[in-house]
């Protein structure tokens, strides 16, 4: 327990500071990631041939390349493409792509609970489809789909750690911890302070899940 | 068979929606084009498309080196999944232990493996471990942390398996004289593995995907003999571009293998 408490005496801002850029990058891949899944699962539901397949294709895609994969190619190579991104915007770019098609993909999920009763209701009552759409399908199949989002976030929260992987001005946790390792033998202490960290956050995001899904879980 | 949402939806269309559904199946046609001549056009642009980048991919010596990454990866991989599968039913074990001594660790080391990004652990394994005089080799630094954090993962898919067993079933093996370890090794945990197959196999495409962080310890996987080629020829896009729709295939083939077992056994 000493090591744990001269380490946070010595460098507990370093740490507040990394947990907090941990939370920023969260924070700022989830919500475009998240509309973004959210734009593609409804537009995958339209007759339009092309579109679907070419949706489809992004989803298979950004659901199978590994992340890291991802990042280093929008850092080293669509520079010679002369598309130059800047490091922390390219980590929340990875990311954010990725987290839209997994979103998009739970979400199709969601949306095939839905009984196609309340479509023929709908559609019999004159709506249009794309009406349907945004104000029966989607409403119903979000609130179905809090647990696997929930989940996603957390995914998402632990990837924030390939950020490590480029040389971002600002450090997050992971890259402090290897930095910190780097300089000198830590041992296990800043270890454990990290990882404490992420799986507080972890957890918090559960809990604050597990809420929102009592609240708007529909019982079938 | 159930009608699809969309059949339902768009199943029974007026002329007036077929002649926009038309219509938007030429812009998007015509959008979705435009934006793939405009990226052949930046690739060409900025020189990309110079035989140069791309000849050594003719050569059987680059598919030659590209497999052997490829074979480290899936190498990885698997010893990964076999430490996950077994790690893995050994803390939902100790998870569902009645004894709180055994119990209560199991918790912790679940939610602690699980609540770690795999890379921090990989750098555990890489920074400290050698301080403190544990010597592992490159395979061993990747290996060994993915398929920890992979097992805390897979021990909760197995409880998840677990509790779905109807407890009847329990109870009328019980009630037959067998023994609690017998009902669970018999009759429960081979019913949790059929509910779980879909679960477990995409725990599988992250565990390929976590093995990426190979270059990090400098084992020879896809991605790091990625970045050999890259060296040798200067070439950042294609090399990149041909790894990335590796990792895509091998990927998409795992989960389209799940989805075939995933079907209902009758």
């Amino acid at each position: 327990m000493g090591d744990v408490a001269k380490l946070l005496a010595d460098h507990g801002p370093a740490f507040w500071q990394a947990l907090l850029l941990t939370w920023k990058l969260t924070a700022l891949a989830f919500v475009p990631g998240f509309a973004l899944g959210v734009a593609v699962a409804a537009l995958r539901l339209f007759p339009l041939a092309p579109l679907r397949a070419c949706l489809a294709f992004y989803v298979e895609i950004f659901r199978n390349i590994p992340s890291v994969a991802l990042l280093i190619f929008i850092v080293f190579a669509l520079p010679d493409l002369e598309v130059v991104i800047d490091y922390e915007h390219s980590v929340v770019l990875t990311l954010a792509l990725v987290c839209s098609a997994f979103t998009a993909d739970y979400l199709r999920t969601g949306i095939n609970t839905i009984p196609s009763g309340q479509i023929e209701a709908a559609l019999s009552l004159g709506m249009r489809p794309a009406r349907v759409i945004s104000s029966i399908v989607l409403p119903q199949a979000l609130r179905s789909v809090v647990q696997p989002i929930t989940s996603l976030l957390i995914a998402l929260m632990l990837s924030t750690s390939l950020a490590s992987q480029v040389p971002m001005p600002g450090r997050e946790l992971t890259a402090l911890v290897s930095k910190m390792g780097n300089d000198a033998a830590i041992g296990m202490a800043a270890f454990m302070v990290a990882a404490a960290m992420y799986v507080a956050t972890g957890l918090l995001i559960a809990w604050a899940g597990a809420t929102l899904d009592r609240k708007v879980r529909i019982l079938r | 068979m159930r009608r699809t949402l969309e059949d339902t939806l768009f199943g029974a269309p007026s002329p007036r929606t077929r002649a926009l559904t038309r219509a938007g199946n030429f812009v998007a046609a015509g959008a979705l084009l435009l934006l793939a001549a405009g990226i052949a056009y930046r690739f060409h642009s900025a020189g990309q498309l110079e035989p140069r980048y791309w000849q050594f991919f003719a050569w059987p010596t680059t598919w030659a080196f590209l497999a052997k990454g490829l074979l480290g990866t899936l190498a990885s991989a698997a010893m990964s999944a076999v430490i996950a599968l077994s790690l893995g039913l050994m803390l939902m074990l100790g998870r569902l232990s009645r004894l709180r001594l055994v119990r209560w660790p199991s918790i912790a080391a679940i939610e602690f493996l699980r609540g770690t990004p795999t890379l921090l652990l990989i750098y555990l394994c890489f920074l400290v471990l050698p301080s403190i005089g544990v010597k592992l080799s490159t395979y061993w630094m990747l290996t060994l942390p993915i398929g920890f954090s992979t097992a805390a993962v897979v021990a909760e898919v197995y409880r998840a398996g677990v509790l779905a067993v109807p407890r009847g079933q329990t109870d009328a093996a019980r009630s037959l004289g067998m023994t609690g370890t017998q009902v669970f090794f018999t009759i429960v945990f081979p019913q949790a593995l059929r509910y779980i197959v879909p679960a477990l196999v995409a725990q599988l495409v992250i565990v390929v995907k976590d093995t990426t962080f190979g270059y990090v310890v400098t084992y020879g996987e896809l991605m790091q003999n990625a970045k050999v080629l890259i060296a040798n020829y200067h070439s950042l896009v294609p090399v990149y571009l041909v790894v990335a729709a590796l990792y895509c295939l091998v990927n998409y083939g795992i989960s389209r293998a799940s989805r075939r077992l995933g079907r209902p056994m009758h």
